[in-house]
């Protein structure tokens, strides 16, 4: 018994590849019609003039952004999570019943909680607070489903077997402790439904109802001490984590080096906390929150190329497989994205950089940067590495996992190129006076200049989406196509033609 | 040279070409690049910093890039090993250790002396870059007058009228005053049925409304409908047609022989003038129409500007 | 030190955790007793009002439009005066966005009225051509959920002595009294009151019967909230 190989267990990883996949296409199928839209406003009327209320910008967008990071990078975290976990803890799932029944409890509320989710945003049930949206009875299962995350996440590192925690580990724990925090308060907020009128009348008006415990500047300060830390910790800390097992483990090298990568963590963790304040610079939160905004910003520029640089290193000497795997070429951009959008973020935090980029489409820019190159890009190729291990099959084709590849990159590029010129132009034309000192554009100017940047963009975001739709095609064939032998895959991913 | 830099260098200069390009945009054809730059800091630092993120990007990632194709992994292997990814021993990249503490101690440089000692506040630079701002157009604008008066009105009025008004000023099919021309028939007869009260004098100086309005040519009976009517075509069609009569006999009191207005007593209503102009901006208009909202935030110079601009355009 | 936390991951967690939790304390406590103080020339919002910032929220238009003046002169030129921290006290949730697709409305009842409102809500492309805000035709049939505002009003005054009911100091030395009802029905009546004084203004028949019906259109509310932004 001892001797055998583990047999891990998927079954909750599959499940959360999934949704991954499913969330990932209906997010960016909306992302791209927002886009499309800007450009084209006669699309807020896609489903016609009855319809519009539920398919017109404003009422998408907030439904973009929570599919793409509750939906699509959430559910990715999850996967490989199940995945990588195991497997450096080496432990299996199946070994423990009660983790297994946690896990399935974990998959099925998480679906419940994005379907209220989805509906609500349609219904413009929202508290405005971007990333923060939903209403308190939403909030409650986000919790839960996140305590069950914990507790299936810790249970497993209970029964471990390998007792020093792998990297990844650090920052999957990380990114349960740092969304919890965030998450509990800056939804601390109070149902309407209990209050009393003088009359003695209860239960007023729409129960879901409620209104925020902050007012104000005090609001702004927590909501972007959590906006920025919902990116640290759900688009950086568990995408780290993702990369510190996939990269080696594909390309079958050894980390570069121990030491970076702990100086980088813990660097990381103890900095970005404060960078909040750059989303408020010139806002009416006290100078010196902001100064230290852009201050902690400039800094965090290292503990965040200390991770892109060790995984760079960590495939010294080995451009034949960069050159030979697109899977690896994933992972390598991805890298090289998180390094651009991490010295991106920073610039922009610099007071005089943001007096021009806040409030336009550069921001934009720099999040797409980020979540396409970086998160995107990882969260596939993860799960281009576990496809052929949790269903013993090779990725079906190496030929559109190439192709897409491309693709992607093209879109990407055309994204953040179009949303540089259109960020940085609009910033410089509303400060523009004329030569008697009047303002020299009325705003209308500013926007109609878009037009060109608008559609480029979105046809960047449709190219993504088509590659997107490739790599879930890819993925749909692997689970059907002829199974590969039954031994266990060490590093490289077998591909077909 | 490698490939590597001939993309780097590729992908720099298309970054800077975008760059560049948005500086064309900005100045909308007609103001030199080194005007944007020049004339405020802050562009001139955001373009800064855009080229300094790509050029620092692209060539660090070559860098490694470049290790990828010439180095090999070398170094001890820790004990330890999961799920078989091994770890190296090796030391922090003398670099990113370097950068890193400096970053930490500039920061706490910063933090303790740099941004205490400059006594930063955000409102103060505010207020001086618009003393600095006011003084350089005062000195510029404060005695210009005739076309240049007119040319200042209209990038006033593109700037912060036409989103109602329109680009040619017409109204947009009467969701607001066409400014071409004085007045509209329909406005008139809307101003004589119910009276006026929008301060247009400058002063709350109402016009009465239809039962305060007497014709002296019919013995000061109360102006009827069919007088109103004719007379509003008379005041719309700039003073000419039919409906001289009734004007004379119940207007001309207030509004002076060819509507041409009369001091404290009634605004000229046969053609725009600064004055008048300057009294809606600042006081704000209601009418048939709609709602004309009052314009603080312009300075006596940019009123008048635009007076003349409205002036000019509806002769 | 950290091998051995990485050998015992409850001391990592809370490693980990005492890392994080720190800048919050520090950063965002200091700040929250002086910041919640209204400026002068600050009211609550009346119920009307308040069912118009519903509304804006449901349609989510802070996803394009930010309501915080930056002390830039081309933005005080643009919008007038730049945004004070206690002018947001009564703020629930605070609403300045992070994005301009369209212009700063921290003060757009200063310029625009009404009637325009209602052109450019209908239809924005008429009024403002080349416009790429969307038409929202259905806040002229929804009709503005006056129960929840009265709930939320009733919470805010209990929870936060949002001041419902005194005299508050304006600019002008005067003073404002925002009455908040005594009962749900008294809420209608009251908000129905404001939405005639808007509707006064108004051009759409449809909305204006809507209201001598008794009813209130989102639009209206909507309306009363932008001239109440200043
Ligand atoms: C008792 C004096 C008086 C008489 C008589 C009078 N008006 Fe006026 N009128 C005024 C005053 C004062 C105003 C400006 C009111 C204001 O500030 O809104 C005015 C405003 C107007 C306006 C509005 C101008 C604008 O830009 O909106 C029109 C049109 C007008 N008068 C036409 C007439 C006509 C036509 C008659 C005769 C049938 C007439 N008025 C008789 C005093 C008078
Ligand atoms: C929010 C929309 C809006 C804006 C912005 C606006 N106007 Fe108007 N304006 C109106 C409306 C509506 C009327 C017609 C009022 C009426 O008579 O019913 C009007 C009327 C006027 C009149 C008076 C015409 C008359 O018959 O007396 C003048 C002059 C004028 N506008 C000038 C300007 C100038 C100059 C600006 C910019 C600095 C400006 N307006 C900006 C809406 C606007
Ligand atoms: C797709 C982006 C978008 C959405 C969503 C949007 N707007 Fe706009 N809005 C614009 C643009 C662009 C402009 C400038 C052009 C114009 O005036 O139409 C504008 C202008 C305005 C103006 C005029 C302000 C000024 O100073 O001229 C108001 C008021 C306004 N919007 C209110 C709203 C409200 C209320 C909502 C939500 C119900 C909303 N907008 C939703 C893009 C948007
Ligand atoms: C060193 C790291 C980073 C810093 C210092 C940083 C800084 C910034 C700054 C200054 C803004 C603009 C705030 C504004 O003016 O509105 C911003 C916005 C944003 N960034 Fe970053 N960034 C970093 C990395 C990233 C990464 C890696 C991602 C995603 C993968 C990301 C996602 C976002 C998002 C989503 C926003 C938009 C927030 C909003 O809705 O306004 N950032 N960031
Ligand atoms: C097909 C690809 C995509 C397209 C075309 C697209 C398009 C868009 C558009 C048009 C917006 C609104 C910008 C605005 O208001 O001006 C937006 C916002 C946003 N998108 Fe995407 N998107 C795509 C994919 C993604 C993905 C994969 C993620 C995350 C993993 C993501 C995260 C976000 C975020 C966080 C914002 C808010 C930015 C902010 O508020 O500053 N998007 N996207
Ligand atoms: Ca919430
Ligand atoms: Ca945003
Ligand atoms: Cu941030």
């Amino acid at each position: 018994m001892e001797n055998r190989p583990l047999e891990y267990d998927y079954t909750i990883a599959k499940m959360f590849m999934l949704t991954t996949i499913v969330l990932g296409i209906v997010g960016m199928l909306i992302g791209v019609i927002l886009a499309f839209q800007l450009a084209f406003p006669g699309l807020n009327l896609i489903l016609g003039d009855n319809l519009a209320e539920y398919t017109n910008f404003s009422r998408l967008r907030p439904l973009h952004t929570d599919a793409v990071i509750f939906g699509f990078t959430l559910s990715g975290v999850f996967a490989t999570w199940y995945y990588v976990g195991q497997r450096v803890l080496k432990v299996s799932m199946a070994e423990s019943k009660l983790l297994m029944t946690i896990g399935k409890l974990h998959f099925w509320l998480y679906l419940a909680v994005v379907a209220a989710a989805v509906f609500s945003l349609f219904a413009g049930v929202t508290t405005s607070k971007e990333y923060a949206e939903f209403e308190w009875p939403i909030d409650i299962g986000v919790v839960v489903v996140w305590v069950l995350f914990g507790m299936s996440m810790f249970g497993l590192i209970g029964i471990r077997r390998e007792k020093s925690l792998y990297i990844s580990v650090w920052y999957y724990i990380a990114t349960f402790l740092g969304i919890a925090m965030l998450y509990l308060f800056n939804n601390m907020e109070i149902p309407t439904m209990f209050a009393t009128s003088p009359a003695g009348e209860t239960g007023i008006g729409a129960w879901y109802h409620s209104v925020s415990m902050y007012a104000g500047t005090n609001d702004a300060l927590v909501q972007w001490w959590y906006g920025h830390n919902a990116v640290a910790f759900g688009f950086t800390v568990p995408i780290v984590a993702m990369i510190y097992y996939f990269l080696p483990k594909e390309s079958g090298q050894a980390i570069y080096s121990y030491k970076l990568s702990l100086l980088s963590f813990w660097g990381l963790m103890f900095v970005y906390l404060w960078a909040g304040g750059h989303h408020l610079l010139y806002s009416t939160v006290p100078d010196w929150m902001q100064t230290m905004g852009s201050i902690f910003s400039i800094i965090l520029i290292l503990p965040s190329w200390g991770s892109a640089i060790n995984m760079l290193l960590t495939m010294k000497g080995e451009w034949q497989q960069v050159a030979a795997s697109p899977l690896i070429k994933f992972m390598i951009l991805a890298s090289t994205f998180y390094m651009f959008s991490t010295l991106e973020g920073p610039i922009q935090a610099i007071k005089s950089v943001n007096a021009i980029a806040h409030f336009t489409d550069w921001i934009v820019g720099h999040v797409h940067d980020g979540v396409l190159g970086w998160v995107g890009f990882m969260i596939m190729a993860a799960l281009y590495h576990m496809a052929p291990r949790v269903f013993k099959r090779e990725i079906y084709s190496k030929a559109i996992m190439t192709a897409q590849f491309w693709i992607q990159t093209l879109g990407v590029v055309l994204y953040f190129t179009s949303m540089w010129i259109a960020g940085i132009t609009q910033g410089m034309m509303w400060r523009a006076h004329d030569e008697f000192g009047n303002l020299a554009y009325s705003f209308i100017d500013t926007v109609t200049v878009l037009h060109p940047y608008y559609a480029i963009r979105g046809v960047g975001g449709l190219l993504y989406l088509v590659g997107f739709l490739m790599f879930a095609y890819n993925i749909y064939k692997t689970m059907s196509s002829r199974p590969v032998e039954e031994r266990e895959l060490q590093s490289a991913s077998p591909m077909g033609a | 040279m490698n490939k590597l830099y001939l993309w780097g260098i590729i992908v720099v200069a298309i970054m800077f070409g975008a760059t560049a390009y948005t500086l064309v945009l900005t100045g909308g054809g007609n103001k030199s690049l080194t005007d944007i730059l020049s004339g405020d800091i802050v562009n001139a630092l955001a373009i800064t910093g855009a080229a300094a993120l790509v050029v620092i990007t692209v060539f660090v990632v070559i860098k490694y890039v470049r290790q990828m194709q010439v180095d090999s992994a070398t170094g001890d292997l820790a004990d330890e090993n999961w799920d078989g990814i091994g770890e190296y021993k090796n030391s922090l990249p003398t670099g990113w250790a370097v950068m890193f503490l400096l970053t930490m101690v500039w920061g706490m440089w910063y933090w303790t002396i740099g941004y205490p000692v400059n006594a930063y506040s955000q409102i103060g630079e505010y207020n001086e870059d618009t003393a600095v701002h006011n003084a350089k157009f005062e000195a510029k604008y404060k005695d210009i007058t005739g076309d240049r008066l007119v040319e200042m009105g209209e990038s006033v009025f593109l700037a912060e009228c036409k989103v109602c008004h329109g680009i040619n000023a017409d109204g947009i099919d009467g969701k607001a005053a066409n400014l071409n021309h004085r007045i509209d028939a329909a406005s008139v007869k809307h101003v004589i049925e119910n009276g006026s009260n929008n301060k247009l004098l400058g002063f709350e100086m109402p016009m009465p409304d239809r039962n305060g309005l007497m014709n002296a040519n019919s013995g000061y009976a109360p102006i009827t409908d069919a007088e109103i009517e004719l007379v509003s075509r008379f005041v719309a069609n700039g003073m000419t047609g039919e409906g001289a009569e009734v004007f004379a006999g119940t207007c001309v009191m207030c509004h002076g022989a060819d509507g041409m207005g009369v001091d404290s007593m009634g605004p000229n209503i046969s053609k725009f003038d600064t004055v008048l102009v300057t009294n809606v901006l600042t006081h704000g208009k209601k009418g048939m129409i709609g709602v004309m909202p009052k314009f603080d935030r312009l300075n006596d110079k940019q009123k008048e500007a635009v007076g003349a601009y409205i002036t000019n355009i509806s002769k | 030190m950290f091998h051995w936390l990485e050998k015992h991951p409850f001391f990592f967690a809370v490693g980990v955790f005492i890392a994080i939790a720190f800048a919050g304390l520090i950063e965002i406590l200091p700040n929250f007793a002086q910041a919640s103080r209204p400026v002068i020339g600050t009211a609550p919002y009346s119920t009307l009002e308040l069912a118009g910032r519903h509304v804006y929220i449901k349609n989510s238009c802070n996803a394009c439009h930010s309501q915080l003046v930056r002390p830039f002169k081309s933005e005080t030129d643009r919008y007038g005066h730049y945004s004070l921290s206690g002018e947001y006290a009564y703020d629930r949730p605070f609403l300045w966005g992070s994005k301009r697709t369209g212009p700063d409305l921290m003060r757009v009842g200063n310029y625009r009225t009404t009637d325009w409102h209602e052109n450019h809500m209908k239809d924005p492309h008429s009024v403002v051509p080349g416009s790429i805000m969307p038409a929202y035709k259905w806040l002229f049939t929804n009709k503005a959920d006056i129960d929840t505002v009265y709930a939320e009003q009733l919470t805010v005054a209990q929870h936060f002595s949002v001041p419902y009911n005194q005299d508050v100091p304006m600019r002008d030395g005067s003073v404002k009294n925002v009455k908040m009802a005594q009962s749900l029905s008294e809420a209608h009546e009251i908000a129905l009151e404001e939405a005639k004084a808007v509707a006064v203004d108004m051009k759409d028949q449809d909305v204006k019967d809507a209201v001598s019906r008794g009813e209130i259109p989102e639009i209206v509310a909507l309306i009363a909230y932008m001239n109440s932004l200043k």
